[in-house]
C-alpha cells in the first residue's frame, strides 16, 4: 500500500462523499421537519444534472472554449442548475406532499415513490434515453501536486464548494429567522403556527434550499464524471440517503459526516487490498469488545434500583457480559426469575455474536490479504451500509435530531 | 375479475345515504354472487381464445397477469394488512423463480418433480423473508421500507454478480416444463405428454386455480384472529400491544407468509416463461406490484386481485390500440404507474375496491360513520337520550 495510491483513494472517497452530502441534505432537512423520506430528491438531482449538462451543450463549449468562456458558461449552467431544480421542489411539494401532511408515514412515502418514478419517466421523455455526455473542458482534466500526488482540480473544486455550501447552510438555519422558523417547524408544527410562523412558507423554503442543493449537486457530477444516466438519481438518492441515517436523519452535520463515511466506505472498499481494510475491522472489533465489557454493562448497572445493589449482583451482571459464551448463555437458557439479568443476557449475547463475526470477518480478511472486492459489488456497498446501520444503530453516528410527537 | 365483497365478516349494512343507484344494486347483491362471476369470467377467458375470439397473446397475458394477481395477494398481507411498506418484494419472487431455475434446468442437470420444486422454493423466499425480518421489524414504517428496498437490491445485484450460480445478467435459460404426477405412468408414451403443463392453456388454468384457493384462504385469514392481529397492528401498534398482540411475532408471520406466496408465484413465473434473467425483478417491478395494491385497495382482497388484472392487462390492450413501439410504450406506461400512485394516495387511498376498515382508516372523519355510530348509542342508551349522548 503506497502512499500515493492511500492519497488518491482517500481525495477520491472525499470527493464522492461530498457530492452524498449535497443531495443527503436535502433528505436530512426534510425529514427533520415533515418526518417523510423525500423519495423523489434523487430525481431532483438528476434533473440538475440532466439541466445543466443540456445548457453547457447548449452554449457549445469545447476544450478549445478560452476559460473567461468556459466560466461564463458554468455560470450560466450553475444558475440553470440551481431555478429549475427549486421550481421542482415547490411544485411537487405543492401538488403531492402538501395535501397528505398529517397522515400516516407510509401515505406520503408512496405519494413520494410516485412522484419520483414520474420525474424519471420524464427525464426519458424530455432528454432521451441515452445518457448526456458533455465535452472534456479543459478544467474537468486538469490536475495539481499535491504531496506528490497529481489530484484533478476538479474534486478540490468540488470539495471545496460543498464545504462552503455546508457552512453556508449551516449558518443559514442556526443564525437567520428563516433558520429558527424551520427549527421550530421541526420541532413542533402547531406550536410554531402559534406563534405566527408561516410552516407552509417554511415547509416550501425548506424544500427550496435541499432542491438547490441537489442541483448544484447535479452540476458538480456531470462536470465530474463527464457523463449522467436518467436512473443515476435513484442510486445517488439511495446512498444520500443512507448518508442521511448513518449520520443521523434531521441532523444537518450528522449528513455530512455520514456521507463523507459512506464515500469513504464505498470507495476504500473497492480499492484496497483486504488486509489493509482488515484494520479497520479490527478497530471496530476493539470498539465492539469495548462496548460490551465496559460501556453496556455500565449503562445496565445504573438501571439497578440503590437496595439491591449489591456487590454480588453487580458482579453476576458483569460476568453475564465479560464471560458471555458461558454466564450469558447459561443465563438465558435458565428460567427467567430476573428481569434484568435476563435481558443483560440476551444483549451480551447479541454482543458476543457480532464481535465473534467481526473476528471471523478480519481473520478471513487477513488470510486473503492481497485480493481485492471487485468493482461490480461497488454498489452493494452501500446498501450493506445502509442495512447494517438501520439494524444496529438506527439513530446515526450522530444521534437523531428529529422531534416526535406521541 | 371484477369481484366486489360487501363486508368482510359478512354483516350486512343498509345501503347509506350519498351512495349512487348502481352502488346500491351492488350492494344488495350477496357477495358470493360476485366472487362467483369473478371465478366464471376468469375461468371462461380462455374458452375465448379456444374458439378463435382471442389471440393466444392474450392467454399469455392472462398467465402474467394471474402471477401478478398471486404477487399483489401476497404483498397485500403485508401492505394493507399490516401496514408495513416493502420495497423489495420482488426480491423474495426472485427467489422463488431462482430456487426453480436452479432445481429444474439444465444448468445443473436437476429435474426435481414439479411439487417438490414449488414447495422448496415457496420455503427458500419464507427463510429469506424470516432472515430480513428478523432484525428489521423492530424499526418504524419508513426505516423498514428502506430496509427491504435495500434488501431488494442487494439480492438483484448479487444475482447479477454471482455468476457461476446464476449466470449473472444473462439468466437461467431452458427451465424444463412442470410434469405433474410426473412418472405415475411411465409406460404409456401418450399418456405422458397429458401430464406435461406447457401451453398457455394449462398453464393459465394451474395458475388460476392456485389463485382462487390463495384468494379463500386469505379471505379466511383476513378473518380470524391473525389477521384481526394484523389490521390492529396497522391501525394503532401502541394499542394491539396494550390488547395482548405480539407485535414482533404477529408482523414476522405476515412478512414470511408474503414472502412465501411471492416465492410461490415466482416459481410458477421461472416456470412459465421458462428463462429467467435479473431483468425482471428490478425495483421498478416491486414498485407496480406496490401500485396495483394502492389501485386495488390497501387490505381488500378482490381488491387487489382487480388492480393486479387491471394493471397488468391495461397496457397490453393501450399497447395494441395504440399500435406504439414497445421501447417507448414502457416509458409512458411507468409514467402512468407514478401517476396512479400520487393521485390514488391523494384522491382515493382506500383503493378502487376499498376495504371497509382501511376506508375509514383512510378518511378520518366520515360523517356517515359518526352518524351511524351516534345512532348506535342512541339505539344502547335508549333512556338516556336526553342527555345528550
Amino acid at each position: 500500500m503506497s502512499f500515493d495510491h492511500i492519497m488518491s483513494v482517500t481525495i477520491g472517497g472525499l470527493t464522492v462523499g461530498m457530492i452524498y452530502a449535497l443531495i443527503a441534505l436535502g433528505y436530512t432537512m426534510v425529514y427533520g421537519v415533515l418526518k417523510f423520506i423525500n423519495f423523489a430528491h434523487g430525481e431532483v438531482f438528476t434533473v440538475g444534472g440532466y439541466v445543466a449538462a443540456f445548457s453547457l451543450l447548449a452554449m457549445g463549449i469545447d476544450a478549445s472554449t478560452p476559460w473567461l468562456k468556459v466560466a461564463g458558461a458554468i455560470a450560466l449552467a450553475l444558475v440553470a442548475a440551481v431555478t429549475v431544480p427549486m421550481a421542482l421542489g415547490l411544485l411537487i411539494e405543492r401538488i403531492a406532499y402538501r395535501p397528505l401532511r398529517g397522515r400516516s408515514r407510509i401515505i406520503p412515502l408512496l405519494s413520494a415513490i410516485g412522484v419520483s418514478i414520474v420525474l424519471q419517466q420524464l427525464i426519458i421523455i424530455v432528454f432521451g434515453p441515452k445518457p448526456v455526455t458533455i465535452p472534456t473542458l479543459a478544467l474537468s482534466s486538469a490536475s495539481v501536486n499535491l504531496f506528490g500526488v497529481d489530484v484533478r482540480v476538479l474534486a478540490l473544486v468540488i470539495i471545496a464548494v460543498s464545504a462552503a455550501l455546508m457552512v453556508g447552510l449551516t449558518y443559514l438555519v442556526k443564525s437567520t429567522r428563516i433558520g429558527k422558523a424551520m427549527r421550530a417547524t421541526s420541532q413542533d408544527m402547531e406550536a410554531a403556527e402559534m406563534m405566527g410562523i408561516d410552516t407552509n412558507r417554511t415547509i416550501a423554503f425548506t424544500f427550496l434550499v435541499g432542491s438547490a442543493l441537489a442541483g448544484i449537486g447535479g452540476l458538480l457530477v456531470v462536470m465530474y464524471y463527464g457523463s449522467l444516466k436518467y436512473d443515476a438519481g435513484f442510486l445517488y438518492g439511495l446512498k444520500a440517503f443512507t448518508s442521511a441515517v448513518l449520520g443521523g436523519i434531521g441532523n444537518i452535520p450528522g449528513a455530512v459526516v455520514g456521507a463523507i463515511v459512506l464515500g469513504m466506505t464505498e470507495t476504500y472498499g473497492v480499492s484496497v487490498d483486504l488486509g489493509f481494510l482488515a484494520w479497520f475491522v479490527l478497530a471496530g472489533l476493539a470498539l465492539g469488545i469495548y462496548v460490551q465489557m465496559v460501556r453496556v454493562p455500565n449503562r445496565r448497572l445504573a438501571h439497578i434500583a440503590a437496595d439491591r445493589r449489591t456487590p454480588e449482583y453487580e458482579r453476576s451482571i458483569m460476568n453475564v457480559y465479560r464471560l458471555a459464551p458461558y454466564h450469558g448463555i447459561k443465563t438465558l437458557l435458565a428460567e427467567r426469575t430476573d428481569a434484568l439479568l435476563s435481558v443483560s443476557a440476551a444483549d451480551a449475547v447479541r454482543l458476543m455474536a457480532g464481535n465473534i463475526f467481526l473476528a471471523v470477518l478480519a481473520t478471513i480478511m487477513f488470510i486473503n490479504s492481497s485480493v481485492r472486492i471487485d468493482t461490480r459489488w461497488q454498489p452493494v456497498i452501500a446498501f450493506v451500509v445502509l442495512m447494517v446501520i438501520l439494524m444496529f444503530r438506527p439513530s446515526g453516528i450522530l444521534g437523531e435530531a428529529v422531534t416526535e410527537k406521541v | 375479475m371484477a369481484i366486489r365483497m360487501k363486508t368482510s365478516s359478512g354483516q350486512d349494512t343498509a345501503p347509506t345515504h350519498g351512495d349512487t343507484v348502481v352502488q346500491r344494486i351492488a350492494s344488495a347483491v350477496p357477495g358470493w354472487v360476485w366472487w362467483l362471476a369473478g371465478i366464471v369470467i376468469a375461468a371462461g377467458f380462455p374458452l375465448l381464445n379456444v374458439i378463435g375470439v382471442v389471440e393466444t397473446a392474450w392467454l399469455r397475458v392472462g398467465v402474467v397477469s394471474l402471477i401478478f394477481v398471486l404477487l399483489s395477494l401476497g404483498l397485500n398481507i403485508v401492505m394493507g394488512e399490516t401496514g408495513l411498506l416493502n420495497l423489495g418484494y420482488i426480491a423474495f419472487f426472485a427467489f422463488g423463480a431462482y430456487t426453480t431455475a436452479l432445481l429444474s434446468s439444465p444448468k445443473f442437470e436437476i429435474r426435481w418433480p414439479f411439487l417438490a420444486v414449488i414447495v422448496v422454493s415457496t420455503l427458500v423466499a419464507m427463510v429469506a423473508g424470516f432472515l430480513i425480518s428478523l432484525p428489521t421489524l423492530r424499526l418504524r414504517g419508513d426505516y423498514l421500507a428502506i430496509v427491504t428496498l435495500a434488501f431488494g437490491e442487494i439480492v438483484r445485484l448479487t444475482i447479477i454478480n454471482l455468476v457461476p450460480l446464476t449466470n449473472g445478467p444473462n439468466g437461467i435459460t431452458g427451465i424444463y416444463s412442470p410434469r405433474l404426477f410426473a412418472g405415475a405412468k411411465p409406460a404409456l408414451e401418450g399418456i405422458e405428454a397429458w401430464f406435461i403443463i406447457d401451453k398457455p392453456l394449462e398453464y393459465y388454468y394451474l395458475v388460476l386455480v392456485c389463485v382462487v384457493v390463495l384468494a379463500v384462504l386469505l379471505t379466511n385469514l383476513k378473518n380470524s384472529r391473525i389477521g384481526r392481529a394484523w389490521n390492529a397492528l396497522r391501525e394503532d401498534e401502541l394499542a394491539a400491544i396494550s390488547s395482548g398482540i405480539t407485535a414482533v411475532r404477529a408482523k414476522m408471520l405476515s412478512v414470511v407468509l408474503s414472502a412465501g406466496i411471492a416465492g410461490f408465484a415466482g416459481s410458477l413465473f421461472a416456470y412459465y416463461s421458462n428463462v429467467i434473467s435479473p431483468e425482471s425483478f428490478l425495483f421498478m417491478q416491486s414498485v407496480i406490484v406496490v401500485c396495483m395494491v394502492v389501485l386495488g385497495g390497501m387490505g381488500s382482497i378482490p381488491g387487489v386481485m382487480l388492480g393486479a388484472v387491471v394493471l397488468q392487462a391495461l397496457p397490453q390492450l393501450i399497447r395494441e390500440a395504440a399500435g406504439a413501439a414497445r421501447s417507448d410504450f414502457e416509458v409512458y406506461r411507468m409514467l402512468i404507474y407514478g401517476i396512479l400512485i400520487v393521485v390514488m394516495v391523494i384522491f382515493r387511498p382506500e383503493g378502487l375496491l376499498p376495504d371497509k376498515i382501511f376506508k375509514r382508516e383512510a378518511h378520518e372523519v366520515d360523517p356517515r360513520e359518526l352518524e351511524m355510530t351516534r345512532q348506535s348509542l342512541f339505539d344502547l342508551e335508549e333512556g338516556e337520550k336526553d342527555l345528550g349522548v
